[in-house]
């Protein structure tokens, strides 16, 4: 098993032609909604040498007003144009009373919130006719009406909705960070089975207001504290596959696949460990 | 597991209070209660900074990169204020960035009414057509060759079917001009504003945006055969001759931007 990254726009000529391949290919399905245009060119030429996942950041799965019919098309149609080994969403809301934040805005731990969210990746699953994953968020407030853990949440939505989970090493950290996650009982709680892909990522300090955030903003290298807790990730859940993550202030290529191999090398041992 | 607590109205009303919290400058009060509860209103009052910081910078980020000649024409100030105002009035509809922009140029026609800067709003209808053709389909091209296996008598009959990326945009300004001399990093250089009108088509050959300036019968003759028209009829609408004619086809077939030919359909 060997780690992928995600694909962007400024790659798009450079992954066809490097020597040093990487596993697989990750791209934002937002990208792919039009039928034409250099993205969806690349795409389709990359898609020919590489596995594909479809990521997506726009549904806003957790919304209370209805989902958007429209982009859930889009998504669908780009997911059988493109044919993708996965397909990932985010546990996370993203408009309300017909705007849009174009964000992932975090919900509240609640009874309710799973029903509705769980509720929701079922209508998704039914409509695309396959297993969604969603992704764990990074966030920067809690609800005082939250009454579940953040693991407990997400384990509730596997359980009654069949999806898989996409666990975000550095959403988790920031979210220890910013938000007194209590990580050992946050990995503790997810359900061992779900978790079909792992993102690893950078993230960026700022302060704001009278504290010091860390901001999830994929615009660097992964931090040691990430590696490290991406390596106990792997000690607990077993080999899963790996995918580098970097949005802002794109490096080259050649950045990207040396984060890759780092994680390889990680899964590595754990393979062997586990052999 | 607890009891619920919420109803699905209560999912909704938080989000409500949330969307109002990122949508402006200050939060109420008692948005923050029901978001935070008492013991926390400060840190979340913060922290929800984050939020909208995010939700300003997607918004302006993506008006930025539908509309670059427009900013660097205005200023990156003035855009800004620009994209403020027009967000307060269109906020985001679609979970896809790329719809961000489609009201702007409406709405930058009835901001820049009476200002002597209604040109600005031609000019972003121009980008806003850019924006458009790159999202179209591709089809591949045919040759002016197609026309031959037709018999001569057949040819006014004629319906060209075209690019899917092709775009019409006319205005009483020199907008081609002042869109072309913004293409390069170096200052660009003067376009007398008076002038007079430009006709332009916007269309996308090997996945680059190219941007025409044609004559105005050539452009009045182009919009008819968008429209679907036969040759002939094209040409009798538009009140253009048969040199106007020719020189259009050969101008575009020429670019790329024929797809098919076909015999009209009898009425």
């Amino acid at each position: 098993m060997r780690a992928g990254i995600g694909l962007r726009s400024q790659h798009h000529e450079a992954i066809l032609s490097t020597a040093s391949l990487p596993a697989w290919l990750e791209a934002h399905t937002e990208n792919y909604f039009h039928a034409g245009g250099p993205a969806v060119r690349a795409l389709e030429r990359a898609r020919s040498r590489y596995p594909l996942s479809l990521h997506g950041v726009g549904l806003g799965l957790g919304s209370a007003d209805p989902i958007d019919r429209r982009h859930l098309e889009c998504v669908r149609d780009a997911v059988r144009r493109f044919e993708p080994g996965l397909v990932s969403e985010h546990a996370c809301w993203g408009h309300v009373d017909g705007e849009h934040f174009n964000d992932l805005l975090p919900l509240p731990y609640t009874e309710e919130a799973v029903e509705h969210l769980a509720a929701r990746v079922r209508e998704v699953q039914d409509f695309l006719g396959r297993q969604i994953l969603i992704e764990n968020l990074s966030a920067y407030v809690t609800f005082a009406s939250s009454q579940l853990s953040e693991g407990e949440f997400l384990a509730a939505v596997v359980e009654r909705s069949g999806c898989g989970l996409l666990l975000d090493v550095n959403n988790a950290y920031v979210n220890a960070s910013n938000l007194g996650l209590d990580l050992d009982a946050f990995f503790g709680a997810l359900p061992r089975h779900a978790i079909r892909e792992i993102h690893l990522a950078g993230h960026a300090r700022r302060r704001v207001g009278s504290r010091e955030l860390l901001i999830d903003d994929h615009g660097s290298a992964v931090c040691d504290g990430v590696w490290a807790l991406y390596e106990d990730v792997l000690r607990r859940f077993g080999a899963v596959p790996t995918l580098i993550e970097w949005d802002n202030d794109v490096p080259p290529l050649a950045t990207l696949l040396a984060e890759a191999t780092r994680a390889d090398q990680r899964l590595e041992r754990c393979s062997a460990a586990a052999a | 597991m607890q009891r619920p607590r919420d109803s699905a109205a209560d999912l909704k009303a938080l989000q409500a209070a949330f969307g109002r919290t990122v949508r402006s400058v200050t939060a109420d009060d008692a948005d923050l209660q029901l978001l935070a509860g008492s013991d926390e209103v400060t840190r979340f009052g913060e922290q929800i900074d984050v939020y909208r910081n995010n939700a300003w910078q997607f918004f302006l980020t993506a008006l930025e990169r539908t509309y670059p000649v427009t900013q660097r024409r205005v200023g990156a100030d003035f855009f800004r204020q620009l994209a403020r105002d027009y967000r307060v009035q269109h906020p985001s509809q679609r979970g896809d960035l790329h719809w961000i922009g489609a009201a702007f140029p409406a709405w930058l026609a009835s901001r820049m009414a009476g200002t002597g800067y209604e040109w600005l709003a031609d000019l972003a209808r121009l980008e806003w057509a850019c924006e458009a053709s790159v999202a179209a389909a591709r089809h591949d091209p045919v040759g002016l060759e197609s026309l031959r296996r037709f018999d001569a008598d057949v040819l006014p009959h004629l319906v060209l079917m075209l690019q899917p990326s092709l775009q019409l945009v006319a205005s009483p300004y020199p907008i081609w001009s002042v869109w072309q001399s913004n293409q390069h990093e170096e200052a660009p250089s003067p376009v007398d504003l008076d002038t007079g009108a430009e006709h332009c088509v916007v269309a996308c050959v090997a996945e680059r945006v190219a941007v025409y300036r044609l004559d105005e019968p050539d452009h009045r003759l182009l919009r008819h055969l968008c429209a679907g028209m036969s040759l002939a009829a094209a040409s009798e609408n538009a009140a253009t001759d048969a040199a106007t004619l020719g020189r259009l086809l050969g101008w575009a077939f020429g670019e790329g931007l024929v797809v098919q030919v076909v015999r009209a359909t009898p009425a």
